[in-house]
């Protein structure tokens, strides 16, 4: 069964590359958001694998728990940065 | 209990084909809102997809035997975790389209033009914009 | 790519790669044989620590108790980090934070899924972050940690419902007292451990004013005491740091 987990994790890590490459090439700043928030909420789970690897889940649960909430709070902070951003020059050019 | 177990891995195995279907669309996709598209449905099932057969296997590895001879202590940590691990599913499933749509909001106020078709190309120009190839 | 940005990445990619390189010098987890365990001080603690102060987390009886000068000087750096920022962006004038207040008003319409979902967390959030504070002797957690996500429900609240909503419910004056009793509850207990004729945050002697308690376990409690004065601490200048960046000093307006 450990097996099995790490190969999961690893099959999650490198399912993440392709997303790790619309966070350096994305045209734009959004895109680049969307692929911090989406390796965010895939690392969750792997906090929650590893920790089955460990044999800890109790321990991991926690800090899987407490990224999910800080990650939604970081991906929302920065969707409001941008909306405001372009609201800014709005109001400057008018 | 080996069910359960097979349960479980058929459901992480599930979740990591549709976070691959996810990355595949952040990837390929032609433009900001499509991409928003497959990563925030793919990722949100996947991820839940995952914690569920992660809650399988814990109830899985919880010594019945003794549980069912009265030694019910040994229940309180796996019920404690597999709830933590529903809890975080739950979270996911209610803040990852919350943040999708904040972010499709902000990326629509901010100006960033759907690709509508090829014929459209010429007169909706998406600025910034280049499809992968 | 620009010369800086390719300098840059040459940079990061030279420094991770002998971090990564330098990991694999590292004992095994849990080496009993491990360089970190041969001195006497780490041996004392490993051995003693559960006994001293009844605490399993040897993390947070190293770092509430043992060394209780470096945590408390920890959260008085994060309170300073907070004054110098609201001194340095000030307050902004009140002709300019009504102007802002104006266009504010008419530019921030504000999203009700948002504003759903915020309502949805922060009590799960605010909840967690208080078992976090008070699970941290038995798990991984404590004041920092505790603090770090019940100012972030705060946050939560600003950016969702803006950054008024919040403050209405933890002004900024508020704020600061909270920050200041946080201290203030830190160095106290150190100050009546003095008072009982202990060095400064020498909890055992405690025992004499918490009922029902021997030398142990007063220092359990009072790790528990000085844990919630960190929270009230890192907390309070969080939501601060947060609202005079986000608004530029203005205290209005915000993201």
């Amino acid at each position: 069964m450990e097996l099995f987990f790490k190969l999961a994790g690893m099959a999650l890590f490198v399912l993440m590359l392709p997303i790790f490459y619309r966070l350096i090439a994305g045209p734009n700043a959004m895109d680049r958001i969307l692929a911090v928030n989406v390796i965010g909420t895939k690392t969750t789970v792997l906090l929650v694998i590893i920790g089955m690897i460990f044999a800890r889940v109790g321990m991991f649960v926690d800090f899987a728990l407490a990224y999910a909430l800080l990650n939604f709070i970081g991906s929302l902070a920065a969707a409001r940065y941008y909306h405001q951003d372009r609201l800014r020059q709005e109001r400057g050019a008018s | 209990m080996i069910i359960l177990q097979i349960t479980g891995a058929i459901l992480v195995i599930l979740g990591l084909v549709f976070f691959l279907g996810a990355a595949v669309g952040v990837v390929r996709f032609p433009d900001f809102y499509s991409r928003m598209h497959a990563a925030g449905k793919g990722d949100t099932l996947s991820t839940i997809l995952m914690l569920l057969g992660i809650v399988c296997f814990l109830i899985a590895d919880v010594p019945w035997a003794a549980v069912i001879h009265g030694d019910f202590s040994l229940l309180v940590e796996p019920i404690l975790t597999s709830i933590k691990v529903l809890m975080i599913a739950l979270l996911i499933m209610v803040t990852s389209p919350t943040s999708t749509h904040a972010l499709m909001q902000a990326g629509y106020d901010s100006g960033i033009k759907p690709h509508l078709s090829e014929a459209d190309d010429d007169s909706t120009p998406s600025d910034e914009e280049t499809p992968t190839p | 790519m620009a010369p800086m940005k390719i300098v840059a990445l040459i940079t990061v990619i030279i420094t991770g790669g002998l971090l990564l390189y330098a990991t694999g010098d590292f004992p095994a987890w849990g080496d009993p044989l491990s360089p970190a365990n041969n001195s006497a001080l780490s041996r004392h603690y490993i051995e003693q620590s559960r006994v001293e102060t009844a605490v399993p987390n040897l993390v947070t009886a190293v770092l509430a108790d043992y060394r209780g000068y470096d945590t408390m000087f920890e959260t008085v750096v994060v309170f300073v980090a907070g004054l110098a920022i609201l001194a340095v962006l000030g307050q902004g004038t009140s002709r300019e934070r009504a102007a802002i207040q104006r266009s504010a008003e008419r530019y921030q319409e504000r999203d009700m899924i948002n504003i759903m979902t915020a309502r949805l967390i922060v009590p799960v959030l605010q909840l967690f972050s208080l078992y976090v504070l008070a699970h941290g002797h038995y798990s991984p957690g404590g004041g920092f940690q505790g603090g770090v996500m019940f100012g972030a429900s705060f946050i939560l609240i600003a950016l969702a419902g803006g950054l008024p909503e919040a403050l209405s419910r933890l002004s900024i004056p508020g704020a600061l007292l909270l920050a200041g009793l946080g201290v203030l509850l830190y160095g106290g207990t150190g100050l009546v451990c003095m008072m009982l004729g202990q060095n400064f945050l020498d909890y055992h002697i405690l025992h004499r004013l918490l009922p029902a308690t021997d030398a142990v376990m007063a220092r359990y409690h009072a790790m528990l005491i000085v844990e919630i004065g960190v929270a009230f601490t890192v907390t309070a200048i969080m939501f601060i740091i947060y609202a005079a960046l986000s608004s530029r000093g203005r205290m209005t307006g915000g993201l």
